[in-house]
């Protein structure tokens, strides 16, 4: 740090963001239940933010460009990246805005509970836990990887912030496989930032009856529009309509519509009036100013609009941060409810996307469940292109709960009307 | 011109080679690489300008076997006094048991090794770097200011430029080899709305080179504003079965999602891939012939050698319409009994190698578009691909497309359904290509995971292909 500060001042830079992350990653590959590689990643890096305050054409600009500083880069090195990055700044003509301020505070203390644990201690734990629930012949865990990472994160800026803190979290994918009737398989990932091995040993149980169901399922769904259920981690992906749209960097260049204190859900709600909030998952901004949690909509009205300091002071609203994690009230219906009424439960896409730009959502069919005349259809194969401008007022949340690293809400939601592309042709 | 070596790298040649001597006198085979990336983006719209450094990196990965188990170990600095630690770090790494109780390991012999020394690098004509942050983004500047003026309807528009130079060496008991490579990529990119959503359009241009790349980018600036107001007035897709042309973006995306994940020879190992099945046998048209390789083509993926050392192939994976070989990472050649194909690649030196595809494309056909377009009664010309998901296990496909421009009677109508999702069963897709047009265009803006983790740089495309496809 005192390098980099020294070859700051060197260069007349008198506004900065400095941040040093410093990563100890302990990585184990198996396939099926045999180890196939260890590996340890343990890497420092530390970017360099520079501003550079100027005018153009009469009007006070504020240009920013960052310098990665490399362990082993000699002085002169230094300089010059550093250097590269102060000219840089010059060419870009952003309109002026002020830093945040900062913070001065002791080195947070480790928020996860994995924080008083090896990371050799936290893979032992985790992998049996990923483990556990692989005791059947019929399915089984084809392969996993797991990466336990202790992640040191120092920002020291020129608006007063020096700042400190220390997470470690597990996270990883696996893959299960059932062999008959038909040899398929369905992938997952998980995310936990405290030693839930319970939850981890739940999911994967989960995953694996889900794929013992994909290898049952031989249809598509009909062609034509339907009620659609989701779940799990495509809950995330769907709400994130919301987060996104509510950024000061989408509503400033005019790409989202939300206004403070609107409706954004639209009219006419019929399900359930959405409340999100925002979650903080660390304890700084990348400014070093302190993180909270914050309300993003109640009952469909938007109370934040969220994002760093430039839009946001084009926007006149406070800089907050960027924030990946969001809580969401659990709903009244239970799942029998949701499913209770015709509709197509998708429970594994290829790869399920929100567009925030469009308001589509969409992906192929992996596993889905057809429930219609009293019956319940494993079906994969098809698609699903919703709109969720023409669902969100007719959403209706489970009471069930399901949380994962950046998720704390219903674990389903109905979507009435989508379009689902599957066996019959236009 | 050539790519010029990293200084960093030749600095600490002396240690690197130290460190792999006191490697592989201690382990039964041991490899060491030493990357040093550096790059800039820049990037102009609207309300916005911004230059950035691109996924700068430098550090270096040991890898090491004994007792026939498998390690690494990823660290960003080298000196005098760390190369004992390095090798302390690794030892500790292979002795630790980070199994719980019940779990195996498996076990591998060495690789077998040909002596090599290599040293290669790309061209370009003219040196980013060299050119100035204040021209490019001049340049950039004019590009936007062209497609904003253009119709007041354009929301945005955006002109995007990147450069990516690095400097890799590898070095093993037999093998000493050094590469450093450069390419750019650009995109302009133009939005406006449609009640409330927000339609997009995007031109790629992507190359092995240096700013020479850009020359592509002021030609696509009246196109991309042309599709994003015809995108004003798009409708949903109405799903079922269509004949389609697939434009040479689209056509890429289906070789890569479709077909060339389901060829990455790990998945063999783990028996993840239908492939394995079908060697030998036709899987698509006998029209289609399909290549991967790092020196099939010069585009974004190119090199001369992978992260495992491995001299870069022209693997031919499907000739004309007969699966002949997947490609193939280091350590799955050795499970396999295959030869290594070249594919072992790391999205930096801080991640693991796996098989991964480099420039992966559709050989063209002998057909007009013209004529291909006229050959359809009723049916959907697919342009501007966006992401896809690979299912090797299934060989289902999902690929999203944002534009399907409606053929009717031969003549495309004008009419837009956006945005489309592809699916389908990857051979009766490939078995169903009827025409290939007479020219092959490659593409390589974006980015492929591994999952949805270990992002390389990868290229693809192909000819104008015409197939039936379920859109949806």
């Amino acid at each position: 740090m005192e390098r980099i500060i020294s070859a700051l001042r060197a260069l007349g830079v008198e506004q900065y963001v400095i941040t040093e992350k410093h990563t100890d990653s302990l990585e184990s590959f198996y396939v099926r239940k045999d180890l196939d590689l260890t590996r340890r990643a343990d890497t420092t890096v530390q970017t360099v933010q520079v501003f550079r305050p100027f005018e153009k054409d009469g009007v006070k600009m504020l240009g920013d460009s960052e310098a990665t500083v490399r362990p082993g880069m000699s002085d002169e090195e230094l300089r010059q990246v550093i250097g590269r990055a102060w000219y840089a700044a010059q060419f870009v003509a952003n309109p002026w805005y002020p830093l945040p301020e900062g913070v001065r505070e002791p080195e947070k203390a480790e928020r996860s509970g994995f924080g008083e644990t090896s990371l050799a201690e936290g893979m032992k734990t985790m992998t049996a836990a990923l483990f556990a629930a692989d005791t059947a012949e019929d399915v089984f865990l084809n392969s996993a990887e797991i990466f336990m990472r202790r992640t040191h994160t120092h920002i020291v800026t020129s608006q007063g912030a020096d700042v400190g803190w220390e997470r470690t979290d597990v996270w990883g994918e696996y893959v299960c496989q059932c062999p008959a009737p038909q040899d398929v398989e369905t992938y997952h990932q998980f995310n936990y930032r405290q030693p839930e091995a319970g939850e981890l040993t739940a999911a994967v149980a989960h995953a694996l009856d889900m794929t013992r169901a994909r290898a049952r399922a031989d249809a598509a769904p009909k062609t034509g529009t339907c009620a659609l259920v989701l779940d799990r981690e495509q809950m995330r992906e769907l709400l994130s309509y919301y987060v996104d749209r509510a950024g000061s960097g989408m509503i400033y260049q005019k790409y989202s519509p939300f206004r403070l204190g609107e409706n954004v859900q639209g009219e006419d709600i019929t399900g359930d009036k959405l409340t999100i909030h925002l979650k903080a998952t660390e304890p700084y901004t990348g400014f070093g100013a302190p993180m909270a949690d914050r309300h993003l909509l109640e009952d469909g009205v938007l109370r934040t609009i969220h994002g760093g300091a430039r839009f946001a002071h084009y926007l006149g609203v406070e800089p907050t941060g960027s924030y990946r994690a969001i809580s969401v009230p659990v709903g009244t219906a239970p799942m029998e409810t949701l499913t209770a009424s015709p509709c197509l439960h998708v429970a594994a896409f290829s790869d399920f996307q929100m567009h925030p730009l469009t308001g589509h959502f969409g992906g192929e069919i992996r596993l889905g469940f057809l429930y219609e005349n009293g019956t319940v259809t494993p079906v994969t194969g098809g698609s699903v292109n919703g709109s969720i401008l023409q669902g969100q007022s007719h959403m209706t949340f489970s009471r069930e709960r399901w949380r994962s690293a950046d998720y704390d809400g219903p674990l389903a939601v109905r979507i009435e009307g989508v379009q689902v592309a599957g066996s019959s042709e236009a | 011109m050539k790519v010029q070596q990293s200084a960093f790298i030749l600095e600490k040649r002396p240690l690197l080679l130290r460190l792999r001597d006191a490697l592989c006198a201690e382990f039964e085979y041991a490899s060491v690489l030493a990357e040093d990336t550096t790059g800039r983006n820049y990037q102009v719209s609207r309300h916005s300008v911004s230059i950035g450094e691109g996924d700068d990196m430098r550090g270096f990965v040991v890898k090491a076997l004994d007792k026939g188990r498998y390690a690494e170990y990823s660290f960003s600095d080298l000196t005098e006094q760390s190369v004992p630690a390095v090798c302390a770090a690794v030892r500790a790494l292979l002795a630790a048991d980070v199994r719980p109780e019940g779990l195996g390991a498996n076990t591998y012999a060495p690789p077998a090794e040909e002596p090599t020394v290599f040293s290669g690098a790309t061209e370009y004509e003219t040196d980013p770097a060299s050119v100035g942050d204040g021209e490019i983004l001049d340049r950039l500047i004019a590009l936007r200011d062209r497609g904003l003026g253009m119709d007041e309807a354009v929301l945005d528009f955006i002109a995007q430029m990147s450069w990516q130079r690095y400097t890799k060496l590898f070095l093993s008991r037999e093998k000493d080899m050094i590469q450093s490579v450069m390419y750019t990529t650009g995109m302009v990119a133009a939005a406006a709305m449609q009640g409330q959503e927000v339609k997009q359009s995007y031109v790629p241009c992507s190359g092995l080179g240096g700013l020479e790349i850009m020359a592509g980018m002021e030609r696509s600036v009246a196109p991309c504003v042309e599709t994003v107001l015809a995108l004003r007035h798009s409708e949903p897709m109405i799903p079922g079965e269509y004949e389609c042309i697939c434009s040479p973006e689209t056509t890429g995306m289906i070789v890569h999602e479709a077909f060339g994940h389901g060829v990455e020879m790990d998945m063999f190992v783990k028996d993840r891939a239908q492939a394995k099945q079908f060697i030998g046998q036709y899987v698509a048209s006998p029209l289609v012939t399909m290549h991967d390789g790092a020196c099939s083509a010069d585009q974004t993926a190119t090199y001369f050698f992978d992260d495992e050392g491995v001299m870069a192939h022209d693997t031919v994976i499907i000739d004309r319409g007969v699966l002949k070989t997947g490609i193939s990472d280091l350590q799955s050649a050795l499970v396999l009994g295959t030869e290594p194909t070249g594919n072992g690649r790391r999205e930096s030196f801080a991640r693991k190698a796996y098989t991964r595809m480099t420039n992966t494309w559709f050989e063209p056909g002998t057909d007009k578009l013209e004529d291909m377009i006229a050959s359809v009664k009723y049916g959907m010309l697919l342009e501007d691909p966006s992401s896809g998901m690979e299912d090797p296990k299934n060989w289902g496909i999902q690929c999203m497309v944002n534009i399907a421009r409606e053929i009717r009677d031969g003549k495309l109508t004008g009419r837009i359904f956006s945005p489309v999702v592809l699916t389908g069963y990857v051979p009766d897709l490939l078995r169903s290509i009827t025409a290939m047009s007479e020219v092959a265009a490659l593409s390589g803006t974006g980015f492929c995971g591994k999952g949805h983790k270990e992002w390389v740089k990868v290229s693809d495309g192909g000819p104008y292909i015409k197939a039936t496809i379920r859109l949806g």
